[in-house]
């Protein structure tokens, strides 16, 4: 399983490290405007193609670039109902606080837990290739977020069960 | 705190400062236990301030008193007990104790101050003390297999204004079925893997000889759906019913009131963890969070640092911005 974890992630960071090569570009429909042009959507000829990679069909990352900034979206993988919640819940957590992220959407794109909005103007703050670092690092770290909140969740679980009913005579 | 206290210990604790007290001083104090259960400590005559009235108002009285829960009281508290003609208004039963009369040495008073605490306990005891009964006469002379169970075999209290505990004694068992809400998603689901894991408990050797769990969700057990005149079963996503099989080794004299007051206080424990779970997870995902915005930073800060390496001094002094 993990044996497809390493080109996945290879794969998107060569991807990313390409696709954030933005420049700037001001609006073409409103004067004096500077608009992210893949949120705006207002001019077709500067949204280049956007890029799914998928390692399975419940892990995907979808690269939406434009001249001027990027859209990353992930799909985490969630296996059964306790993943569910606790994807949600991080992911929730997460977008509640965008704005000390500086990089994070507020609202994930439809059909995905997560999204990323990149500009020119990041780029430009911040080192490319410290961000694309911190991005493949989230992929990983979620994941093992996960999966350490439900074994301790189970362990407490057992615990739990475990000290109520050695009460019994 | 993996275990919850059966007594109140705000009523032991207020109980052992009154009785310790130099000089007896009016009192007038109403607080409340789980299941929305009301206390209230007074003293009633402002003459004698040293005869103190307790009394608690419990939701279920209607259907412990039908299970004999007013014989149990006056068992326990023989000395004290108010009959129902002086029971506090709005209350259910009362207590009366005179400071003037307690026991002299330590041991005595420690003893009566617990069985103080203890009276939700005490109150709700009746009804599994009436099934044990019961399970020991149907053990004497066991039911034809074609005898349906009986109506009042079966006792139902309603304990919260959803949720119910279901009573129903057998020849050699007695079984305890619980309902319970659960008014979140994310409770029902964190619901599921504890209830999970008491089902699973029987395997492990510490909790060889404990009672046998099961759980339902939605459907009520087949052991109470058939039973006639039981009123309406909660059915739905938000109902989980929990089975205990209690075998008469849980309910010797001696292990009989331990027994029940482990089995009463089930519903509140199991939220309660539930509870302190989704607060565990939540400062998880702090932590997490905050690690994720220090990487995030560490992308930051060195482009900050460049802007400081970006202002340069030539020779001669002049400084100037590198683009």
């Amino acid at each position: 399983m993990s044996n497809t974890l390493r080109p996945y992630l290879a794969c998107v960071r060569s991807t990313l490290t390409a696709a954030l090569t933005m420049q700037d570009f001001p609006s073409q429909v409103a004067e004096r405007h500077n608009v992210p042009e893949i949120e705006a959507q207002s001019t077709p000829e500067v949204l280049l193609t956007p890029l799914l990679i998928s390692r399975n069909s419940s892990e995907q990352v979808l690269i939406e670039p434009s001249i001027n900034s990027v859209r990353i979206s992930i799909k985490i993988k969630q296996a059964d109902e306790i993943e569910r919640i606790l994807a949600h819940k991080f992911t929730r957590f997460l977008m509640m606080r965008a704005e000390a992220f500086v990089i994070l959407r507020r609202v994930p794109v439809k059909g995905y837990d997560i999204s990323f909005l990149v500009t020119n103007k990041n780029v430009e703050e911040m080192l490319k290739h410290k961000l694309v670092d911190f991005v493949i690092q989230f992929m990983e770290e979620v994941d093992k977020e996960l999966s350490e909140a439900k074994l301790s969740l189970n362990a407490r679980a057992r615990i739990v069960a475990e000290s109520y009913l050695s009460q019994f005579p | 705190m993996l275990q919850l206290e059966p007594g109140n210990r705000f009523l032991l604790e207020y109980l052992e400062k009154l009785f310790n007290q130099e000089k007896p001083s009016s009192v007038d104090q109403s607080f409340v236990d789980f299941d929305s259960t009301k206390y209230h400590l007074s003293t009633q005559s402002s003459k004698s301030k040293n005869i103190l009235t307790l009394s608690i108002e419990i939701l279920c009285w209607a259907d412990l008193v039908q299970h004999g829960a007013r014989a149990v009281l006056e068992r326990e508290y023989k000395d004290h007990i108010l009959p129902e003609a002086e029971t506090e208004q709005e209350f259910n039963v009362s207590l009366k104790i005179d400071l003037e009369t307690l026991p002299k040495d330590l041991a005595t008073r420690t003893q009566l101050l617990e069985s103080f605490s203890l009276l939700k306990r005490n109150a709700l005891a009746a009804p599994f003390e009436k099934a044990f009964e019961i399970q020991k006469r149907l053990e004497q002379n066991p039911p034809g297999p074609d005898e349906v169970v009986k109506k009042e075999d079966l006792m139902i209290v309603r304990y919260r204004p959803e949720e119910a505990l279901y009573l129903l004694p057998s020849p050699d068992r007695v079984t305890a079925i619980f309902s319970t809400i659960f008014k979140e998603e994310t409770d029902r689901i964190y619901g599921k893997v504890f209830l999970q894991e008491f089902v699973d408990a029987r395997r492990r050797p510490s909790c060889q000889t404990a009672p046998q769990v099961l759980y339902t969700n939605r459907e009520p057990p087949l052991e109470i759906r058939g039973v006639k005149g039981i009123g309406s079963l909660e059915t739905g996503e938000n109902v989980g019913y929990v089975t205990f099989v209690l075998f008469p080794r849980h309910f010797t004299p001696t292990t009989l009131p331990s027994t029940i007051t482990q089995i009463q206080l089930f519903r509140d424990y199991l939220h309660y963890h539930i509870k302190c779970s989704k607060a565990y997870m939540h400062s998880r995902m702090r932590t997490r969070v905050a690690s994720f915005l220090k990487v995030l930073n560490r992308a930051k800060l060195d482009a900050a640092l460049g802007e400081g390496e970006r202002e340069r001094k030539t020779a001669s002094g002049r400084s100037f911005v590198r683009a």
